[in-house]
């Protein structure tokens, strides 16, 4: 989506349920934020990650997903300089599904329902080979039928003097079929421009710095109608008042306004609308589509407004006193608030061609975040002797966030002219809601290091939060960090200088994570807002939960930076492992306590892994070329060591009961397990495509198959019976990969010469199993009428056929049900996601000094940059990069971006 | 000197950060109310009162799913067949087929219990209105153990309100006749507590006679299936009679008893209330319809038919099957009130063939909301049919005669023409055969009659798609889902699944 922002996961996460949502704590000059959508890029000025536990006690509760932490810009003492940026950004998809054309649709959809009719005897589903379906023949010219395909008669034959064909319909070759042919991805997707203006002016003199900026960015999307359009401001101010005491202030401003559809309905569906479907009527009105789950897109979302308005406003004020030498005290106080305004209104609008909704359904929303903040830190710093240099901190932080919305609905407005809620005539209904959070810490750090030799450091955390059980609302998160600079010992000496650099370092640290805890759900909820016969309701739906504390995770981390040929070629090495207690995670419960689940502290959660990193700068520093080159990779793995006592072996949650070969017996699986892993699927292993009837004579009976007739044919898939019992059941399932990655990393690549600069980066990542729903989806029509796959041209179509894509069947789960397999699919749409992304690719160049000089310009780059251009991947979906189950997902757009950067 | 005086200086400033604040950490939720500080007035026992129906509410369609789909009344239709549906009027169910738990109908026992256990601390203005609300709690904790009874057989009996978890929390399944003492206990406190035998407006909550007529739908059950004989027979017609006492009477004419401007008809005991705005559509019934896409053109269709399939939403999933449509003769005005028979005139009407296209059920149609048909039927669990079917099947199990009460709704079904139906008393054997199709004139589509069949032990004989699989007694149960075994291991699967 326009504007959205990465995804930032380090080193795994500590989730049991969502490792996906372990996002880490950003710290944006020093305000806590749970996102950084709102941060224009070219505000900041640095981004730290902190991944060691040592590292991030000092944050504490929340840490242990790791910190970011982000400096904004400040101004520099010196001449006051304006900088003027501007981008312009081409988007383009470049990922749309290779559907079949509207011949082939209908030749494939018209013999799987016939198939299906009689294999399932369903005789009434024959009906939609003559209705007005997407292949059927009930559709005529009037605007009442969304589809073109129907017989050729004397009244449509002028049709082909318009684009349509024909063909023979292939149930019945003496009868010839009149279609149309239309690929609704082409009005889905459009070329997306970006406009990106920014704005800075900063400088200073001694005693007072300031940095002012001003953004403006206008992005349209590349989906109709989505746009999103932000405009950004900063103030930053310091002044020293004498040699002891300086104040500073930040003003971050942020304003957004977009639409942005429903993503699911369009880009999983809608852009499937099959190719038969009428764009246009004869009266040149746009034609809906089936319905506004499988519309034409250009119809549809134009009926639709779902606007949103965002504000984000961070202001901090902070001071620094020098109460003695080495003693500093540093209070800082915050207050970030966010509001989103949101309206939705869906127009009078043709759900399908022969329903007319008036319904008119409108809704509004506002919600708004505060967050105040304040913190206030002792430092004292001291050198003893020419050696002993020492650090002490202590400090105070007070968090408390506060949420409040509101928001109504109605509907049966009388015209498509407002879009505001006052039109609407029925109110629906009306909601609001407020939370507050509250958390309090106190913390220290010393440290201590001997003339840069040994290195100690010594950190404790004391959080204590509003939203955790009574008796649990306090923790305690120590860490320690030990180095040791090979380099500064005497016995170094012995080798050439500069040619080898080496640090040890060692932490162990303890870090608390609340983040999924709702701020009551420990008290347990009875909710309110239904009604039943006009009565308001009140309803226990959370469970009270006064044992709920601190998930705490452990983190032990050796690694060793090593420097070689003066620090041109640095390797850093890292290996850890992270036990996580107390898992905050929801947990199933038995059915028959009335409640699916309750939060709890689950368990305990191992996490290991290696992260290397390798930066070269491969030509001398004379060199009129430079080269550098960077390459960074890192491997994490999960093991669950702990889970709650529930009466299962290895206190299992969840899972499948599966035939072990080695074992020769049947086991529980997947799901949660003591000594298991997260993420692992099982489903039913895909042997080929049963070429002939004979071939599939012996095939298993299928218990997964709906219909009274569990045998196997020729061009069915063959999936193996496991337990070898005769029969396909629930236990014949094997392992099917695991859906997180065990590698990710990157390579990049800059060469500079003169003015010119090219810079490339790439990033991997490897082990990953996707569940690919669409390709099963596509060529197995799990929808019903859903644009087909192009795979199906290579399908099993008679006696005798070798192929891996079986005989084509309408509604697949409803017939034999070989691919959608109770929506587990089976290894076939099991696909391995490992890719290289070609992420970017920038030229740039500086435009030469003395050129400018003339006319007062004192920098001047202009650059060209390719952003997301090429996937080598074997994944046959639209993208790997989000792994996980693929249903469907906003495409990422490849991006040429023109930039231009002047510094006056 | 001069820096220990600054130091003094702020230490009150550190101090004032530094106070140990645990009490601060203390907040009160604003929008939700914490379990601890409920149950404390007569307005927490009505809106957990309330909120048990709107829960059992969203149970209505997995009961349709148990109580009715497999009698194979309904079959696939020109949609399709969706795969929680194929299993059941199939009859093909296995662990992994994919069918609703039990989680739902234990939320609504959750709240029954709830109110049980915390209801009796409470002081009201009036015994009676506590009474009555313990009455509603107990009839309805029965009413859900009797639909899972009937469904799986034993199931784990829970008779507290769950507020944590622990290791108890992991039950096995008590027995059939554990389950029906339980069952048995509670309908009899909810019948003793309720303080009259009035219908509180609307008829869309437990009563007396509503707990009555749940007793001999018990009683009935126990009596046939359970061995209980004429005991349970005699305390069933004992039921029956007491209702007999309310206030209602038997609608003159059939389809009024289900239409939407008529909820809580005086032939109503109890239904469950469904209301634009406030609920969902009544589950089941906009599946036996026509999709808007699947819809044949207008020019294809009678001016009667038209009129029907108006409205513009729906889908074609069930469609009636033909032993349940020709078993309607067209005398019975019950028969075009239940369902309606599609034709298309192919390629125009009214020159074109007549071709048959499918069959909806219409006994519940819905009504419009902005020009579009939304089906907020009510959902009947008791009407006065039913009080008068239970009295007729008590009656001839105890060997008297049940023809008053099977002649009370043929008059109303065949009017002018009932003379040639009325009933005559035959064997006992005649009997029940004729009360059971009885059942099924009157009640179809009502999600009971799957249960029916169960009670009178017909399901094989009866249900087309169970008549090849005459001996594989286990499919009289639903089989435990993987869901459910997998996360209760003390949970044993019914045999033969």
């Amino acid at each position: 989506m326009p504007g959205s922002s990465p995804r930032i996961i380090i080193r795994g996460g500590t989730s049991i349920n969502n490792p996906d949502g372990a996002a880490p704590l950003y710290i944006v000059d020093g305000v806590i934020r749970t996102n950084i959508n709102n941060i224009d890029q070219s505000d900041i000025e640095s981004i730290q990650v902190l991944k060691d536990a040592a590292a991030t006690s000092i944050y504490g509760a929340r840490a242990s997903n790791g910190v970011v932490i982000i400096e904004t810009k400040s101004g520099q003492s010196g001449k006051t300089q304006i900088n003027y940026k501007y981008d312009f950004t081409i988007s383009n998809n470049v990922e749309k599904y290779d559907f079949l054309d509207a011949r082939n649709y209908i030749y494939f959809q018209r013999l799987g329902i016939y198939r299906s009719a009689t294999w399932g005897n369903k005789p009434a589903q024959l009906a939609m080979l003559t209705g007005p379906t997407s292949a059927g023949t009930g559709n005529d010219l009037t605007n009442r039928t969304a589809y073109s395909v129907q017989y050729l008669s004397t009244e449509n034959q002028y049709k082909l003097n318009e684009g349509w064909e024909t063909m023979p319909d292939p149930l019945d070759s003496t009868k010839t079929i009149i279609f149309s042919n239309f690929d609704f991805q082409d009005v889905t997707y459009r070329t997306g421009i970006t406009q990106n203006h920014t704005i800075t002016a900063s400088g200073g003199t001694d005693r007072a710095t300031f940095s002012a900026g001003l953004g403006y960015m206008n992005s349209d999307g590349i989906v109709i109608t989505t746009f999103y359009r932000r405009l950004t401001g900063h103030l930053n101010g310091e002044v020293k008042l004498n040699e002891r005491l300086s104040f500073f202030g930040r003003v971050l401003y942020k304003n957004s306004h977009d639409n942005n559809p429903s993503a699911e309905s369009t880009f999983g569906r809608s852009q499937g609308l099959p190719p038969t479907a009428k764009y246009k009527f004869e009266d040149g009105t746009y034609a809906p589509g089936q319905s506004s789950s499988l519309a034409n897109n250009e119809y549809y979302l134009n009926t639709r407004v779902d606007k949103r308005i965002e504000d984000d406003l961070t202001m901090v004020a902070g001071a620094q006193l020098k109460i003695l030498p080495g003693l500093t005290f540093d209070p800082q106080v915050s207050w970030w608030q966010t509001t989103i305004d949101s309206r939705n209104f869906q127009k009078a609008f043709w759900n399908g061609p022969t329903s007319y909704v008036v319904t008119r359904n409108a809704s509004g929303a506002y919600s708004k975040y505060l967050q105040k903040q304040a913190d206030a830190v002792f430092t004292y710093s001291k050198a003893f002797l020419n050696a002993h240099n020492l650090e002490a901190k202590l400090g105070f932080s007070y968090f408390d966030g506060y949420s409040t919305s509101l928001s109504a609905s109605g509907r049966d407005a009388a015209t498509d002219l407002i879009p505001t809620l006052n039109a609407a005539a029925t109110p629906v209904s009306v909601s609001g809601a407020e939370s507050e959070q509250v958390i309090y810490g106190y913390f220290g750090r010393i440290n201590y290091n001997y003339k840069q030799k040994y290195l100690l450091s010594v950190n404790a955390r004391y959080d204590g939060a509003s939203n955790l059980g009574d008796n649990f609302k306090w923790g305690f998160f120590p860490g320690i960090s030990v180095g040791w600079n090979l380099h500064k010992e005497r016995f170094w000496s012995m080798l050439p200088e500069n040619l080898l650099k080496l640090k040890l370092r060692g932490s162990y640290g303890v870090n608390g994570n609340i983040s999924g805890l709702g701020a009551y759900t420990a008290q347990g909820t009875y909710a309110v807002g239904g009604r039943y016969g006009g009565f308001a309701v009140i309803q226990n739906t959370v469970m009270a939960n006064n044992e709920l504390q601190w998930e705490q995770s452990n983190t032990l981390d050796f690694g060793l930076d090593l420097g070689v040929f003066n620090n041109r070629i640095n390797l850093m090495f890292d290996v850890y492992r992270r036990v996580t207690d107390n898992l905050l995670a929801s947990m199933a419960l038995p059915h028959s306590t009335g409640f699916s689940s309750t939060l709890t502290n689950l368990g305990s959660l191992e996490n290991m892994g290696v992260e290397i990193e390798i930066n070269a700068s491969i030509l001398p520093v004379t060199s009129e070329l430079q080269w550098d080159a960077s390459f960074n990779i890192s491997t994490v793995s999960n093991k669950i060591l702990k889970l709650p006592y529930n009466g299962v072996e290895r206190n299992r949650i969840g899972g499948v009961e599966v035939w072990d070969e080695k074992a020769r017996a049947y086991v529980w699986k997947g799901g949660l397990q003591e000594g298991g892993t997260m993420g692992d699927y099982y489903t039913y292993k895909y042997l080929g495509v049963y070429a002939t009837d004979e071939e599939a004579a012996n095939a298993p009976i299928d218990d997964l198959t709906p219909i009274a007739d569990k045998k196997c044919y020729g061009g069915d898939i063959n999936l193996a019976d496991l337990d070898g019992d005769g029969r396909i059941t629930t236990k014949d399932q094997v392992y099917a990969g695991n859906i997180y990655p065990d590698l990710t990393g990157g390579i990049s690549s800059s060469l500079m010469y003169k003015n010119f600069s090219l810079f490339i980066r790439t990033d991997f990542t490897v082990g990953q199993t996707i569940f690919n729903y669409m390709r099963g989806s596509l060529i197995g029509q799990f929808q019903g009428d859903n644009g087909l796959s192009t795979e199906l041209l290579r399908s099993w179509r008679k006696q005798g056929d070798v192929t891996d894509i079986p005989q084509f069947v309408y509604a697949d789960q409803q017939v034999r049900n070989k691919i959608y397999r109770a929506n587990g699919g089976n290894t076939f749409i099991y696909e391995r996601g490992d890719f290289l992304a070609v992420r970017e690719i920038t030229l740039s160049y500086d435009l030469p000094k003395n050129l400018l000089q003339k006319v007062k310009i004192s920098g001047l780059r202009i650059n060209v940059t390719g952003n997301n251009l090429h996937y080598f991947t074997k994944f046959t979906g639209l993208n790997p990069e989000f792994g996980g189950r693929d249903y469907g997902r906003y495409p990422i757009p490849r991006n040429i971006i023109f930039g231009l950067n002047m510094t006056l | 000197m001069k820096n220990i005086f600054k130091i003094l200086i702020f230490l009150p400033v550190a101090s004032f950060l530094i106070i140990s604040c645990t009490e601060g950490l203390k907040l009160e939720p604003v929008s939700q109310i914490s379990v601890g500080s409920y149950w404390k007035t007569e307005n927490d026992a009505n809106g957990v009162l309330y909120g048990m129906y709107s829960r059992f509410r969203n149970t209505t369609a997995n009961r349709f799913f148990w109580g009715e789909l497999r009698s194979n009344d309904f079959g696939p239709s020109v949609g399709g067949e969706p795969i929680e549906h194929g299993p059941l009027y199939r009859n093909t169910l296995n662990a992994s087929s994919p069918l609703p738990t039990w989680l739902t109908m234990y939320t609504v026992i959750h709240d029954a219990n709830l109110i049980l256990k915390y209801v009796p601390g409470i002081t009201f203005a009036s015994e009676d209105n506590k009474n009555s609300i313990l009455a509603q709690a107990y009839a309805m904790r029965a009413y859900c153990y009797f639909v899972m009874v009937r469904t799986w057989g034993g199931v784990p009996l829970v008779v507290e309100p769950t507020e944590g978890y622990s290791e108890k929390s992991q039950r096995e399944r008590a027995t059939v006749e554990e389950v029906f003492t339980l069952i048995k206990k509670d309908i009899q406190d909810a019948i003793t507590l309720f303080p009259n035998n009035n219908y509180p407006n609307g008829r869309f909550v437990w009563s007396k006679p509503a707990a009555n007529a749940l007793k001999a739908d018990i009683y009935l059950w126990t009596g046939k299936r359970l061995g209980g004989g004429n005991a349970d027979f005699t305390a069933a017609l004992n039921a029956l009679n007491d209702i007999e006492t309310s206030d209602i009477t038997l609608l003159p004419t059939f389809s009024r008893v289900f239409d939407y401007d008529n909820k809580g008809n005086k032939e109503i005991l109890f239904a469950v209330r469904y209301m634009d705005q406030e609920s969902g559509e009544c589950g089941p019934y906009d599946q036996s319809f026509i999709h808007p896409q699947a819809m044949p053109g207008s020019n294809q269709l009678d001016d009667s038919t038209k009129i029907v399939l108006s409205g513009g939403r729906g889908y074609t999933y069930l469609q009636v099957q033909p032993h349940i449509r020709s078993s309607f003769s067209w005398m019975d005005q019950r028969r075009n009130a239940s369902f309606k028979e599609i034709y298309t005139y192919v390629p125009i009407y009214p020159s074109g063939e007549k071709t048959y296209y499918t069959a909806i059920q219409v006994k519940f149609d819905g009504t419009f909301v902005s020009g579009q048909r939304y089906w907020y039927d009510d959902y009947i669990i008791y009407r006065y049919g039913d009080v008068l079917l239970m009295k007729a099947e008590a009656k001839n199990a105890l060997g008297q005669d049940p023809t008053e009460d099977i002649n009370k709704l043929r008059q109303r079904a065949y009017g002018d023409y009932f003379p040639q139906f009325a009933f005559v008393n035959g064997t006992k054997e005649e009997n029940d055969a004729a009360i059971l199709k009885e059942w099924m004139l009157e009640k179809i589509f009502e999600g009971r009659y799957w249960w029916d069949l169960l009670r009178f032990g017909k399901a094989f004989e009866l249900v087309p798609s169970l008549q090849d699989k005459v001996g594989q007694n286990h499919l009289l149960l639903f089989p435990i889902v993987q869901a459910t075994l997998s996360i209760e291991p003390k949970v044993v699967q019914n045999p033969g699944y």
